[in-house]
């Protein structure tokens, strides 16, 4: 038995993960290292190499058997001619190309070949290696029956010639179910390609310049004499491709990565653009704020000025002194007003931080005018937590009409605010020590309960009134904070439509 | 609406000088109205009016007086960068910032700037003149929002100060008690210790907060002016 220099194709693992180092981008590379996986040579069956034995092989059309036989008892009618390139010469490769097909429906019971070189050959079919070796005095058999399928094939072979005499030979038998027989032998319509040619090995249609091959001499003569042995390359296995090498999966993965990056690319815009939008309706909130405060709160301010000078000038007790003092009361009035429509649309004051502030000092003023003592709970911890337009102007006029109520009904003489986190959320409680009252039989509506309800509704928060007679009253606001959240601006965005239906000034702060 | 807590101190005397009060007042009508609502007070009296913040550093020392009425917006150099460097060249100066609109943060930084209390321009003239009384007396008006926003300054920047700018308990427990919105008497009552007492507590903090905030303040002031002229 002999044993060849064999140098058949060794299975690789495919290594689709060698370009994670010089890749930037993840899914790009990956989409090509799959790609680039695919076109390595897939695992051929038996890693060993082929043993050289010599094999009974008289009918081709039959399983190959794996008893050895003697020398020289092979069936050589199916092999072709010595072929070669028009010139020879040293260190000089040709590229042989030939197509078969097929018929279609046809089921293949049987495929081998049998080839060799002097010196050197490659061979492929569609494309894919089969092998190579390199010693012209033994014939290599392939076993490709569960390579082939109906159709149209292209062998191809890159076959080296180191010095002197040079030639290539080539048999391939196919058995077909119905006792067809289709032959490829090497011969005069094996095609050159010339040099330069790319993807050449599973070009489907030959160029109409490349020449035919040259026959050099018939199997058994010329220069290489009778072959004998016959090498036995392990029978090759369709390469399976796994689903993520296949080529539909390739495409589908980077029509993917496509579509995603194309949307990023869409949402980054639309949200750049809509930070600019946020961006000068901040800009011009501010603006407002400056001019109410530069311009009209000065103006007024001078007014109250003016009409205390004027007083000063007047003696105590005079109508027209009266008049004035109703007039910078009047003033001071706007001014009060215009302060807390500076605080609503100063973008400043969009926070907890702030509103706690206001919130408080609006209570201490508010009673500073009544007996009650006004005792203030809040939260050190505020921060600048985000707390929009829309939520701190609910809250602020529910805390309002509750101290409303508290001066006008409960009689009492201590109220205490409260402002804190609970949870993941904001409370504001007003809490009086008054009479209190059965909340069953107050009537909604004239207690402004109603309108406390309704202002908490509107923005996602809850009302709670705990009351008993005799015992105070407590009302706790809660507004909790993923209220406070917007909403992704794309769940609101409708081409060519606003987002919401809000007055001007709080649509894009929602 | 803001104005500071009264002390109560007894009204001034006729029979004692009034006392000097300084305007800083860019435009020229509010001069005006400010120095004629001052001057028809007969123990005050306006014996100082600046257009601007530099000419303020400039006649005030000289003038030495009471109490200086300040605007917080000023052309060029603003009101509280006037009172930090006013309170630098006359620390025993009493200084109260004038706003039109009320805005706590600005206030709260005129107060770190070295300002002794704050008042609203609509203010009514009679709280003007208790305000200025009271100021110039030492009293340390503060509200409760300012008491919890002196509070978390502390809180906030506590590490990195030496002990001696630090807020002792009782300090602490006068600002909270602030915080809530208790009056100086009702405080006084509760820690068991008299008015004058939280008042000198006040004035402490104010001390504090104002140092804290000067040298801080100064060194920044001293680094973008020392190229120029300044």
């Amino acid at each position: 038995m002999l044993v060849s220099d064999s140098k058949a194709v060794r299975p690789e693992c495919p290594t689709p993960f060698f370009g994670i180092v010089r890749s930037g981008a993840l899914v790009v590379w990956l989409a090509f290292g799959l790609m680039a996986a695919r076109s390595q040579p897939a695992p051929a069956g038996e890693t060993a190499p082929h043993l050289a034995i010599n094999t009974n092989v008289d009918d081709p059309g039959e399983p190959l058997k794996d008893s050895l036989t003697e020398r020289g008892s092979h069936n050589f009618s199916d092999m072709g001619s010595w072929i070669w390139d028009t010139n020879t010469f040293d260190r000089q490769t040709v590229r042989f190309w030939k197509s078969f097909e097929i018929p279609r429906a046809a089921t293949i019971t049987r495929a081998r070949l049998r080839i060799t070189a002097d010196n050197e050959y490659t061979l492929y079919l569609d494309g894919r290696e089969l092998g190579r070796d390199a010693e012209w005095r033994h014939l290599y058999e392939y076993d490709i029956t569960s390579l082939l399928k109906p159709g149209k094939h292209v062998l191809a072979a890159e076959v080296y010639n180191s010095s002197r005499e040079a030639g290539f030979m080539f048999g391939m038998r196919l058995g077909l179910a119905d006792g067809q027989v289709v032959e490829v032998k090497s011969d005069s319509n094996w095609l050159i390609v010339p040099e330069g040619v790319s993807g050449w090995k599973n070009m489907v249609e030959p160029a109409g310049s490349w020449r035919k091959a040259t026959v050099e001499a018939a199997f058994g003569s010329g220069p290489w004499g009778a072959m004998e042995t016959v090498n036995l390359v392990p029978p090759l296995q369709p390469v399976i491709t796994p689903f993520w090498q296949t080529g539909w999966f390739v495409v589908v993965l980077l029509l993917v990565c496509g579509i995603v990056s194309l949307l990023g690319l869409i949402l980054l815009t639309k949200v750049l653009l809509h930070n600019n939008e946020q961006q000068s309706l901040l800009r011009e909130r501010a603006r407002i704020a400056r001019d109410i405060h530069d311009d009209l709160g000065t103006r007024v301010t001078q007014l109250v000025l003016q009409s205390e000078v004027a007083q000063s000038e007047l003696p105590a007790g005079s109508k027209t002194r009266g008049q004035l003092e109703r007039i910078s009361e009047e003033a001071r009035e706007a001014l009060h007003a215009m302060d807390e429509i500076l605080w609503a649309i100063n973008p400043r004051r969009d926070t907890l931080h702030e509103f706690a502030t206001f919130v408080c000092g609006h209570a201490q003023t508010f009673l500073k005018a009544t007996s009650i003592q006004c005792v203030l709970d809040v939260e050190p911890a505020m921060s600048t937590t985000a707390f929009d337009l829309p939520f701190r102007r609910s809250l602020l006029m529910a805390v309002k009409e509750a101290l409303n109520n508290a001066a006008k009904h409960s009689e009492a003489t201590e109220l205490l605010l409260q402002i804190h986190r609970r949870g993941s959320g904001l409370i504001v409680a007003v809490q009086d020590n008054g009479k209190g009252f059965d909340p069953a039989q107050a009537k909604a509506e004239r207690n402004g309960l109603h309108n406390m309800h309704e202002r908490l509704n509107e923005v996602g928060g809850t009302c709670l009134l705990t009351s008993q007679p005799g015992k105070g009253c407590r009302i706790e606001f809660y507004i909790p904070f993923t209220q406070m959240r917007r909403r992704p601006w794309w769940l609101n965005w409708r081409p060519g439509r606003p987002a919401q239906s809000q007055p001007v000034q709080d649509a894009t702060r929602n | 609406m803001t104005k500071p807590a009264k002390t109560g101190h007894p009204a001034r005397t006729s029979a004692r000088s009034p006392l000097k009060i300084a305007l800083v007042e860019d435009q020229p009508k509010m001069r005006e109205n400010w120095s004629q609502l001052i001057n028809s007070f007969p123990d005050l009296s306006c014996t100082c009016i600046c257009k601007t913040g530099e000419e303020a550093l400039r006649m005030i020392p000289e003038v030495q007086p009471d109490a200086v009425l300040m605007d917080i917006f000023l052309p060029r150099m603003s009101g509280i960068e006037c009172t930090a460097r006013l309170k630098e060249l006359l620390p025993q100066v009493r200084i109260i910032i004038l706003t039109a609109m009320n805005d706590e943060e600005l206030v709260f930084m005129a107060l770190e700037a070295g300002a002794d209390g704050y008042l609203l321009k609509r203010t009514k003239p009679a709280d003007l003149r208790a305000a200025l009384l009271d100021v110039s007396s030492g009293g340390a008006p503060m509200t409760s929002e300012i008491a919890r926003r002196v509070i978390e300054s502390f809180r906030l920047k506590a590490k990195t100060r030496d002990e001696s700018l630090h807020l002792s308990v009782r300090e602490e427990q006068i600002l909270v008690l602030l915080s809530k919105g208790y009056a100086n008497k009702t405080i006084a009552d509760r820690l068991e210790i008299s008015v004058d007492t939280v008042c000198h507590h006040l004035k402490h903090v104010f001390e504090k907060l104002h140092v804290r905030s000067r040298t801080e303040a100064v060194v920044r002031y001293m680094a973008s002016k020392t190229p120029g002229a300044g």
